[in-house]
């Protein structure tokens, strides 16, 4: 039974494309067959993360429009084979994804995978609605932050309103996925506790992933995280919220601050050029 | 014997020559609109209004305003006392949609004239079809009926919700997060923290209350009487607490 | 951590300039035009179809864009009974 997962959070910048290609790697290497959607209309990022931006030929809005048909659109990862991503449009027509459109393209992509991950826009305006419209399961990206909480709150009450699966009176599994979590910043109280944001929220938590430089790194080179450098703690974080994804039962760890004895012996890492 | 058939004529509908008129179909509809009273001397309260707004973001955002103008000095700047408020407040992105307390004639020679100056006193608004001949409508007026009942909310309203019952109480299990509101024709009970706006007492005025497990609340209103969180102090702050209007002004006392 | 790993350089960043010098030389070029590899891709199906049919569904194109070089490479499913009877036609007219 394939799932369609929305990852979305309200405001930009908290991480959602970066945990969903990290996720979408994890689960391929599970064995899943993923696709990733990218549903920004005009800003295309999700290729760039995942390094794929020079093999781009055709977009979801070919696709929708029939300029192109779907194998021609989807582009395989070259590192993991069950991984494929289909990239956005850097058309400028708002109008261009349409819902009886992008409904097709979805029941299209279950035939063949298992998760179909959409990457979702910021805001709440069409691609951000389009993203979740038809998912099964939603992934909040949220930072331990008042802005970052609000907009998860308002993002929390349209995938309870506004999405087919509300509309039809059933209940869709959301999750939070705690992003740039920053424990020095928590212990000295600059940063919103996670009980507070959980409070607030009052959805399951998913994973805790710490603020970390391994996330530049990894998309400079345009390789998910959970690729390029798995033994990293965010790499582990994702790879665990993956698999609880699956079913699986992993308790929740927050991440402490953790200072190797090189960093303890020279202070801390300047930052990399 | 035989059955006796009765027979039924059936009008045969002639067609027209020339089409029916073209019924236009006014309704009333209520929106809940704030009405916000400058005082003067303005910039004092304007610099209030804005550390407010600074506070409450979304206080006025989408929100039907009316300016009560009944503190414009009077006599020959009170017009253009009057006008200079409505500016800032256009200026500010409050969307100004009538006046009241102010003479209708003084409004009318500026060009502020297309704003409807509201009659004091409350308004019911009733949805009424007009009588036309041969229109073959019922005329339908619904006036509003006695609060019994209430809406049950089992979840929480979520930033940007909004829920509105203007028949009765409104009952939320869960909390009402900031930027969400609840507005009751009766009492607001939240059996949990409530963060956003709690607007009651719509239809039964004075009688309704505001009860909260946790008052967090960015405004609490009972039939037009409101407070906001710098009314109350960090004492009431976070405990449960029950919002009642006493003659002019509201009280919030602590519940356990 | 180990040793090695404190003292090599992070150079990824060197890594996301050069990608986006690539990638953004090809999106200012493209500005509003048309990409040439779809119209390449179009043509080419057109004439292709003009002697075989094609199945688009069976049709997988991929693109890579160099700094240098750009490699397009257009891959058609084509069943055996169809490509016989082609090649019969062709050599027969």
């Amino acid at each position: 039974m394939s799932k369609v997962m929305v990852v979305t959070s309200g405001k930009g910048g908290v991480g959602k494309t970066t945990s969903a290609a990290a996720l979408g790697a994890a689960l391929a290497q599970a064995g899943q067959n993923v696709v990733v959607v990218d549903f920004d209309v005009g800003l295309r990022n999700l290729d760039l993360i995942m390094g794929a931006e020079r093999r781009v030929v055709f977009d979801l809005v070919n696709v929708v429009q029939g300029d192109a048909k779907l194998p021609q659109a989807l582009i395989r990862d070259r590192r993991v084979d069950k991984l494929h991503l289909l990239p956005a449009s850097q058309t400028r027509d708002k109008d261009a994804l349409t819902e009886p459109g992008v409904g097709k393209v979805i029941d299209e992509l279950r035939e063949q995978f298992d998760w179909i991950i959409c990457d979702s826009p910021a805001g709440i305006e069409k691609g951000a609605t389009l993203a979740m419209r038809f998912a099964d399961v939603a992934v909040v990206v949220t930072n331990p932050e008042v802005s970052s909480v609000r907009d998860s709150d308002r993002i929390i009450g349209l995938l309870d309103a506004k999405t087919a699966r509300a509309e039809r009176g059933e209940t869709m599994e959301k999750h939070l996925l705690l992003t740039r979590y920053d424990a020095a910043r928590a212990a000295r109280g600059e940063m919103m506790k996670v009980e507070d944001v959980l409070e607030i929220l009052a959805i399951p938590l998913l994973g805790i992933v710490a603020e970390s430089p391994d996330v530049l790194t990894a998309s400079n080179v345009g390789c998910p995280i959970t690729l390029h450098n798995p033994a990293s703690v965010v790499a582990r974080a994702y790879d665990e919220a993956a698999r609880r994804l699956l079913g699986e039962t992993i308790v929740v760890t927050t991440p402490s601050e953790r200072r190797s004895l090189m960093s303890r012996l020279f202070g801390r890492r300047a930052a990399l050029a | 014997m035989g059955k006796d058939w009765q027979v039924h004529a059936v009008p045969s509908i002639v067609a027209n020559e020339t089409p029916a008129p073209q019924t236009i179909v006014i309704r009333g509809r209520s929106v809940l609109a704030l009405v916000i009273a400058p005082q003067w001397p303005l910039d004092t309260w304007l610099a209030a209004l804005d550390a407010q707004t600074e506070r409450s973001a979304n206080l006025f955002e989408q929100r039907p305003v009316v300016v009560n103008l009944g503190a414009a000095p009077q006599g020959e700047r009170g017009p253009a006392a009057a006008l200079e408020a409505l500016v800032a407040l256009s200026a500010r992105g409050i969307k100004v949609i009538g006046v009241e307390g102010i003479d209708p004639l003084l409004m009318g020679q500026t060009r502020w004239s297309r704003l409807p100056v509201i009659p004091p006193g409350r308004e019911t608004i009733r949805e009424e079809a007009p009588r036309e001949e041969g229109a073959g409508m019922a005329p339908v007026a619904s006036a509003p009926a006695a609060p019994v009942a209430s809406l049950l909310i089992e979840r929480p309203v979520r930033s940007g919700q909004s829920i509105v019952f203007d028949q009765g109480d409104i009952i939320v299990i869960g909390a009402v997060s900031s930027g969400a509101e609840v507005v009751a024709g009766g009492s607001i009970h939240v059996y949990g923290p409530l963060r956003g706006r709690a607007i009651a007492g719509l239809t039964v005025g004075a009688a309704a209350r505001i009860f909260c497990r946790k008052l967090e609340a960015e405004m609490v209103a009972v039939d037009g009487r409101y407070r906001t969180a710098e009314h109350w102090g960090p004492d009431l702050h976070g405990r449960a607490v029950q919002v009642r209007r006493d003659k002019d002004v509201l009280r919030i006392s602590v519940l356990d | 951590m180990s040793l090695l790993n404190f003292f090599r350089r992070n150079r990824s960043a060197p890594v996301a300039r050069d990608r986006l010098q690539v990638l953004l030389a090809h999106e200012r070029a493209l500005s509003g035009r048309t990409d040439l590899a779809k119209v390449l891709q179009q043509e080419i199906l057109a004439v292709i179809a003009k002697h075989i049919a094609i199945d688009h569904d069976k049709v997988i194109i991929k693109l890579d864009r160099g700094s240098q070089v750009s490699t397009l490479e257009i891959d058609i499913e084509i069943p055996e009974a169809t490509l016989g009877a082609a090649m019969v036609r062709s050599a027969a007219s």
